[in-house]
């Protein structure tokens, strides 16, 4: 798959289809991967893919990035979960199909994070959403790499987030806050959650307003509570569960638990996943007279 | 005289240190993975493994504290200053790179102005470094001249022996002080034999000369390579915060219309906003110029300025990292 994958961004690179192939190569001790960005034909061959590949690479594609979108067309190395972000930032307006190429990976699974990896991909050092994941075909690609995956995800979603959901589910209303209030009471708001994430593409985060300072900036407990609870809310009905807030935290705080119960939410009140059609456009920003109202009590 | 710190006496220690009111503040694991925390008994204490997530700065220079409260009046307002009345705090389990990283914290809270905040808490900081009997990949502290048997910023340097207890050699008059305020705890040590210490090896390729060197001319501002290297850059801040030397601060008033405080909050040369002037105009725009920024604050500035190291070679940017841009990566191409 590699080499199909390096010709493909050559080719892309010499025919002067895209100037940059962002993508996946390795660390200076081949023991971990890193994002690159191929501006050159012959530098293809630093490109790879393994189940180290962990990084969503669309967070590259945003705005936050402009001395990336300066170097011109991108092609985008992309696993069906990465697309998913692709195809949110499509429906919001960020990016133009047109405007990025996507090299689609047929996947069978990455680590959690890099470090678990000792040479063997194993159930137990696998996300909870490659367990249940339905893209690993790649759903909206201009180039394919790989043959076709055969993988269905079990009927009923299963893994560590869908069982901590169920217990959280059943504690009562102090139970919850407590468990939530001494999650967040690690938070150091370095928002790691929020850089890495391709979803959170505002210039100007809501944090970042302080005239007046709508959300704490300081690391105690009400600080910590407005930023995680909003940036969840800002969400909503966007996050794909692609997991990289989590990974990115560097005080372990399972930010996976919300997004996923957020999905939840949403599948239920309206019947929408986000990531997965590129032409409709997610329930947040529209109005629709059959939406569900009965939070209006 | 060596003395000879058992296993089984921690809680002594522990008990010692907290009866008399002060902090004991140990690598302890606390959602997955090791980090700095007060402790209270021995159990809580990690013994095993390379290094905590965090540094322990944050109990010298808290991640917010309030230096200030403020009232508003219609006559004006008025700001009343906080005073700061540290406990003494026993750091246990620091590692020889990061003891080092003191004097470079000192250095800044000392250089034009006298940060009471943090100088009336290291004053009465006692560092118990334990030195390394294992690394891993992102060690570097052998490549910026330092090494697990560096003693320096240490007040008692502690060496594993193998049984699993610890050999104390008191490095200042401070650590002195603690052994014989504490000497409950301790007992004479004997030949006792200790463990084989990990030497990471020698980043050959660097050279911290020819970095600063090169740093110090003004062109390499403009040099391809900074975007080359570290345009993959997320600005997460993540490594300035878990990073034993980065101090950057921000002042913030919060509360109501008529009264709050101001305190002083962790910040990140990472972040976008950091330089925003209130024209709109950002000197470092793209988040490689950031990069940039910090590389010269640590290889550059803090030499220069202070003659101490900005990089103990601890390796905790280059973990926590969300798209593993490797420090050292940056170090040897800036080297050539």
């Amino acid at each position: 798959m590699e080499e199909i994958l390096r010709k493909k961004a050559r080719e892309l690179l010499e025919s002067g289809a895209v100037k940059v192939v962002i993508g996946w190569g390795w660390n200076r001790n081949r023991t971990r991967t890193t994002p690159v960005f191929i501006t050159s034909p012959e530098d293809a061959d630093k490109l790879v893919w393994n189940p180290l590949c962990v990084n969503n690479l669309s967070v590259y594609l945003t705005r936050k990035f402009k001395d990336i979108q300066a170097l011109g067309k991108p092609a985008i190395v992309a696993k069906g979960c990465d697309i998913k972000n692709i195809v949110v930032l499509i429906t919001e307006g960020q990016v133009k199909r047109e405007d990025v190429f996507i090299i689609g990976m047929t996947c069978d699974g990455v680590v959690y994070r890099q470090e678990l990896w000792k040479g063997e991909l194993r159930p137990e050092i696998m996300p909870t959403k490659c367990h249940n994941c339905d893209v690993r075909n790649p759903f909206v690609a201009d180039f394919v790499v790989g043959e076709k995956s055969a993988f269905t995800p079990p009927e009923a979603p299963t893994g560590m987030v869908f069982d901590k959901i169920k217990e959280i589910d059943n504690k009562d209303a102090s139970g919850k806050w407590a468990f939530w209030i001494n999650e967040f009471s690690r938070c150091i708001k370095c928002y790691a959650c929020r850089q890495v994430c391709s979803l959170c593409y505002c210039e100007r985060c809501i944090t970042e307003k302080n005239m007046p300072q709508w959300i704490e900036t300081s690391a105690h407990p009400r600080g910590n509570l407005s930023w995680n609870l909003t940036r969840a809310m800002h969400l909503v009905g966007r996050c794909t569960f692609c997991g990289e807030c989590e990974r990115a935290c560097p005080v372990n705080i399972p930010l996976n638990l919300i997004n996923q119960k957020m999905i939840q939410v949403v599948k239920d009140a309206f019947d929408f996943r986000s990531g997965y059609d590129e032409k409709t456009h997610p329930p947040m920003i529209v109005f629709n007279p059959e939406d569900k109202e009965n939070f209006i009590k | 005289m060596d003395k000879l710190l058992r296993k089984v006496n921690f809680d002594k220690l522990i008990g010692s240190v907290v009866n008399r009111g002060g902090r004991f503040i140990a690598p302890s694991l606390d959602a997955r993975q090791v980090v700095f925390k007060a402790v209270k008994k021995a159990e809580e204490i990690s013994f095993d493994h390379i290094l905590a997530r965090n540094s322990y700065k944050e109990y010298l220079f808290p991640q917010t504290e309030v230096i200030a409260d403020f009232t508003v009046h219609k006559d004006g307002i008025d700001l009343q200053g906080r005073d700061v009345e540290p406990s003494t705090t026993v750091i246990f389990g620091a590692r020889p790179c990061e003891a080092e990283s003191l004097s470079a914290l000192r250095a800044v809270f000392t250089w034009d102005f006298i940060d009471e905040f943090y100088t009336q808490r290291e004053d009465k900081t006692v560092v118990l470094t334990v030195a390394c009997t294992k690394g891993d990949e992102a060690c570097f502290c052998t490549t910026v001249g330092l090494s697990p048997e560096s003693t320096s910023g240490s007040d008692v340097y502690l060496k594993e022996t193998e049984g699993g207890d610890y050999i104390a050699k008191a490095i200042t008059d401070r650590g002195r002080a603690f052994i014989e305020e504490h000497a409950a705890a301790f007992e004479d040590a004997k030949d006792t034999k200790t463990k084989k210490l990990f030497m990471p090896e020698k980043i050959a390729g660097i050279d911290l000369a020819r970095i600063a060197e090169r740093l110090s001319k003004k062109e390499h501002y403009d040099d391809p390579v900074w975007a080359r290297l570290t345009r993959k850059c997320i600005g997460c801040g993540a490594c300035t915060f878990v990073c034993p030397t980065c101090h950057c601060f921000d002042i913030t008033d919060e509360g109501m219309a008529f009264g709050g405080e101001r305190r002083k909050n962790w910040d990140s040369c990472q972040y976008d906003t950091f330089t925003l002037h209130a024209s709109g105009h950002n000197p470092r725009e793209f988040q490689y110029k950031r990069w940039r920024n910090r590389f010269m604050c640590k290889f550059n500035i803090y030499p220069d300025k202070f003659s101490s190291k900005g990089c103990v070679g601890c390796g905790r940017c280059i973990r926590v990292c969300p798209v593993r841009l490797d420090i050292t990566e940056v170090m040897e191409e800036m080297s050539k």
